[in-house]
């Protein structure tokens, strides 16, 4: 393992700007880091360097702690955007600094530097000025200063943010065979896909100083995990759907699923994701090699150079529900296709044509959060629930539905408003099948940790996957919490121990996130207790088993939830009624 | 502005003469002010001969006066040079509490008039002020002699380093020490091998526009120093005392020299500007460069 990150946090102003991320880079490995700008991707990358300090976590290079260790120690190359290149000083100078400062021979220190600028293809090169040099140029001295010393790792912050679009992927080539040369492993910070596509092994996509996701561009691409990175590495449609035991279902047609849907049973509400180039476009169904799903109305076509962008609005009759949040946008269902030129020349459109769509492929994301259903008594206990900053940074890429009390329940996560009255209410849904519901007290602001306690029979693997799915969609801190008993015995400590170990561990290998742990010395009553007298607002995701007696469970058992005065958010995890 | 959009039509000779009658006005101001004075030194120095005029510089007290300047100017320029830098490599690469506060205290010496500055080591290095009993019991003697006039200098001439060197060292931000440090370099070393040469032009500026002031300054000297002829009296106080006596060839002889010594600095000062244009920029425009950076 070359590089290890683990659980690393960097709190600014107390809010978390990298939030426990946890990845491990092999030897020889070329790691992306994508996000929008604010995704905390650079403040990462500079904590490894030792640039900046973290506030919690551990840093390994080459097997070595480097977490204590100031920036010049550490033994990293760095480039940087604006090259920093010593203005003062040659380009030999610059690229010998390093070697200068470790006392190195003129005659070894020349050799190197050679070496480097054959490597750059800057060679002949040597006594000019960085202000003689073209960006370009100034960024491949950089590039030979940073590996002058044979650093343990290279380290690359938006590189090429600076140069123009022909330069940039000039150099980007460079960099990339400069890397396969001498199996440097390199992390590379950028914000831009098609970048990140050219030049990663592997890539992790952050947002909001989580680590959504890592895998390779052709995995992240074909199968994302969550609604941001499905859309930020290139064009997504997102549609509700079905899934069941025929495969995944949108709108008339059925699709066998290219993996396991994994946590999202047959029977429930699915997330789906169909790119633009996966869909097909015809005049008539019969002429449709894929499977037929919606018909509509060519609203825009644009034109892309080989390729043809296609808007289609769908008719009502198609029943395509959007999975992204939008209320206008729920009667005027829009769905965007990629047209080859061959298609193009096979089926001429004309904006206002009626078409046929056809789907060749779909993705389920493995999310059990589909959408939200807002089950209220009046028009104003709703307006109240969407105002809640919990509900409105979760649907601000979610669909919401509002329901009154009473009606027919439909799939997605249940939402009621947190009162004394909530028991009664979570009971009545789950009775409908409800088997997430979120309660959301009149008032809370945006939650600063979320808590989650298994507690009963609650499969762990649905648990994570609610967990997941919440934590890549709030920028908090998360921590899992098991309660032991004050009395317990050294077996049952050990076993506390290995519970929280092997979450950690699950959420790690099924999600790629990383939680903090914690043991709370007492039982649930006394737990909630301590959390309901916190300051702060918490979201506290419990698992339950649907019992028959919920209502009298939930008055009895956790009281203090339902009269708390408004700081503690609950998610309920309900197990399959026995 | 008004004017000029409602009739287009009549402006190109309107412009004209707008144009030349400011430049006019500029070129009156500067005979007025700064031509005439200037000529008046040198025709009122050399009055009655080359003979009388290096006499009256090579008078013991002149060449005193002299020394104690060059001495004053000797001391507080590098010890500005040293807590301007000081000062401006904490304002431009740190971020701390009181931050804003520490500029204005830095900009404090341009807003006080001298002979107050003055006035204040006075309160408290002075026979009577807070410190000066007690220094004076243990035989350090701090207003009317050499010690209080370097501290008014320094007082005085403070934010002329610091001022030339914060907007340029926030303009060039902390990428290059960063990647210093990642190099391998150790603080001290970054700062000699990668801070001093990226600022050491504008550092030059500073360095010669307070040593014009440090050698010009007259209010807060004046009050420090006591005038002792021959000791605690420096060029542009010996002026003064001159010129009271009625001695003009004598003060205009003087007055000469550090004429003289601001036409050199105006020299090298624009040399530099057009060697190094950066300079003029981070000058004229600190608002400008604290937002690029």
């Amino acid at each position: 393992m070359s590089i290890r990150i683990e659980q690393v946090s960097k709190l600014y102003q107390g809010v978390p700007v990298v939030n426990d991320v946890t990845i491990e880079i092999q030897t020889g490995e070329f790691f992306v880091l994508l996000g929008p700008s604010g995704s905390g991707k650079s403040t990462l990358l500079r904590s490894l360097a030792g640039l900046t300090n973290i506030d919690h976590g551990r840093i390994s290079l080459h097997g070595r702690d480097v977490t204590e260790l100031p920036a010049r120690r550490r033994g990293v190359g760095m480039v940087f955007q604006h090259y920093a290149l010593f203005r003062h000083m040659t380009v030999a100078q610059n690229i010998e600094f390093a070697l200068r400062i470790r006392r190195v021979g003129a005659a070894q220190r020349r050799r190197r530097r050679v070496e480097l600028l054959q490597l750059v293809a800057l060679e002949g090169y040597d006594e000019r000025y960085p202000s003689q040099l073209s960006g370009g140029q100034q960024q491949r001295v950089a590039v030979a200063r940073a590996l002058a010393h044979e650093p343990a790792v290279l380290l690359l912050d938006e590189p090429f943010g600076a140069l123009d679009a022909k330069i940039r992927v000039e150099l980007r080539e460079t960099v990339r065979a400069v890397q396969r040369r001498i199996g440097m492993t390199t992390i590379l910070v950028t914000h831009d896909q098609e970048e990140a596509f050219a030049l990663a092994d592997r890539l992790g996509v952050m947002q909001m100083g989580r680590l959504l996701e890592t895998g390779t561009p052709e995995q992240l691409y074909r199968y994302p995990a969550t609604r941001f990175v499905a859309r930020f590495l290139g064009a997504a449609n997102l549609f509700l759907g079905e899934v069941s035991r025929q495969g995944l279902h949108l709108g008339a047609a059925t699709l066998a699923p290219e993996r396991a849907a994994g946590v999202t049973p047959a029977g429930s509400e699915a997330v789906l994701v169909v790119r633009p180039e996966d869909i097909e476009v015809a005049a008539d169904a019969t002429e449709l090699g894929a499977h037929n799903f919606a018909s509509g109305t060519v609203e825009a076509l644009t034109f892309a150079g080989h390729q043809q962008h296609v808007s289609v609005r769908l008719d009502e009759l198609s029943r395509i529900e959007p999975a992204t949040a939008n209320a206008a946008s729920a009667q005027r269902v829009t769905v965007d296709a990629l047209r080859s030129a061959a298609e193009q020349m096979a089926v001429p459109l004309q904006p206002g044509a009626r078409v046929t769509l056809g789907v060749r492929r779909v993705h389920a994301l493995p999310t059990p959060i589909s959408s939200f259903n807002l089950m209220t008594c009046s028009d104003n206990e709703a307006a109240q629930l969407e105002r809640s900053p919990l509900l409105a940074q979760l649907v601000s890429s979610m669909q919401a539905r509002v329901i009154r009390r009473g009606e027919q329940l439909e799939a997605g996560i249940c939402v009621l408003p947190l009162d004394e009255l909530a028991p009664t209410a979570i009971a009545a849904a789950v009775e409908h099948g409800a088997r997430r519901v979120l309660c959301i007290p009149a008032g809370a602001g945006v939650p600063q940790r979320m808590l989650v306690h298994a507690g009963e029979a609650v499969r762990r693997a649905d648990l994570l996957a609610l967990v997941s799915s919440v934590m890549r969609h709030l920028p908090i801190e998360a921590t899992a919490v098991t309660l032991q008993h004050p009395q317990a015995s050294r077996s049952e400590v050990v076993e506390t121990q290995r519970t929280l170990l092997d979450t950690r561990a699950e959420l790690r290998g099924s999600h790629g996130l990383d939680l903090r742990s914690d043991r709370f010395l007492g039982d649930l009553p006394a737990w909630l207790g301590s959390v309901v007298a916190q300051p702060e607002t918490a979201l506290l995701v419990l698992g339950m088993n649907p019992t028959r007696d919920l209502a009298a469970r939930l008055n009895s058992e956790m009281p203090m939830l339902f009269r708390s005065g408004g700081h503690v958010d609950l998610l309920l995890a309900f197990g399959r009624a026995a | 502005m008004s004017r000029r959009e409602q009739s287009p039509g009549s402006d190109t000779l309107g412009r004209a003469l707008s144009r030349n009658l400011l430049i006019g006005i500029a070129l009156c101001y500067l005979v007025l002010f700064l031509v005439l004075p200037l000529l008046a030194v040198f025709t009122q120095a050399l009055a009655k001969g080359l003979v009388a005029f290096s006499t009256a510089l090579r008078d013991v007290d002149a060449l005193a006066a002299m020394r104690m300047t060059l001495t004053v100017a000797a001391i507080s320029v590098p010890l500005n040079t040293l807590f301007g830098t000081a000062a401006a490599w904490l304002v431009a690469k740190y971020e701390f509490r009181g931050k804003g506060f520490l500029l204005t205290l830095i900009d404090l010496p341009f807003a006080v008039s001298p002979v107050i500055s003055g006035l204040i080591f006075v309160l408290v290095f002075g026979a009577r002020g807070w410190l000066g009993p007690w220094l004076g019991e243990h035989g350090y003697k701090v207003i009317f002699a050499l010690p209080g006039m370097v501290l008014a200098t320094t007082f005085i001439t403070f934010p002329f380093i610091a001022r030339e060197l914060i907007p340029l060292m926030q303009a060039q931000g902390r990428d290059d020490e960063e990647a210093a440090l990642s190099l391998g370099a150790s603080g001290w070393r970054t700062f000699w091998m990668v801070t001093l040469p990226n600022v050491r032009w504008g550092m030059l500026y500073g360095i010669l526009l307070c040593n014009a002031r440090a050698m010009g300054e007259f209010g807060a000297v004046s009050v420090v120093s006591g005038h002792i002829r021959g000791e605690t009296n420096t060029l542009p106080l010996h002026v003064e005392i001159l010129y009271n006596e009625y001695n003009f060839v004598g003060a205009f002889a003087t007055a000469s020299l550090l004429a003289l010594l601001a036409l050199l600095t105006l020299g090298l000062k624009s040399l530099l500007e057009r060697r190094h244009p950066e300079l003029r920029g981070a000058r004229a425009e600190p608002g400008k460069a604290r937002l690029a950076h």
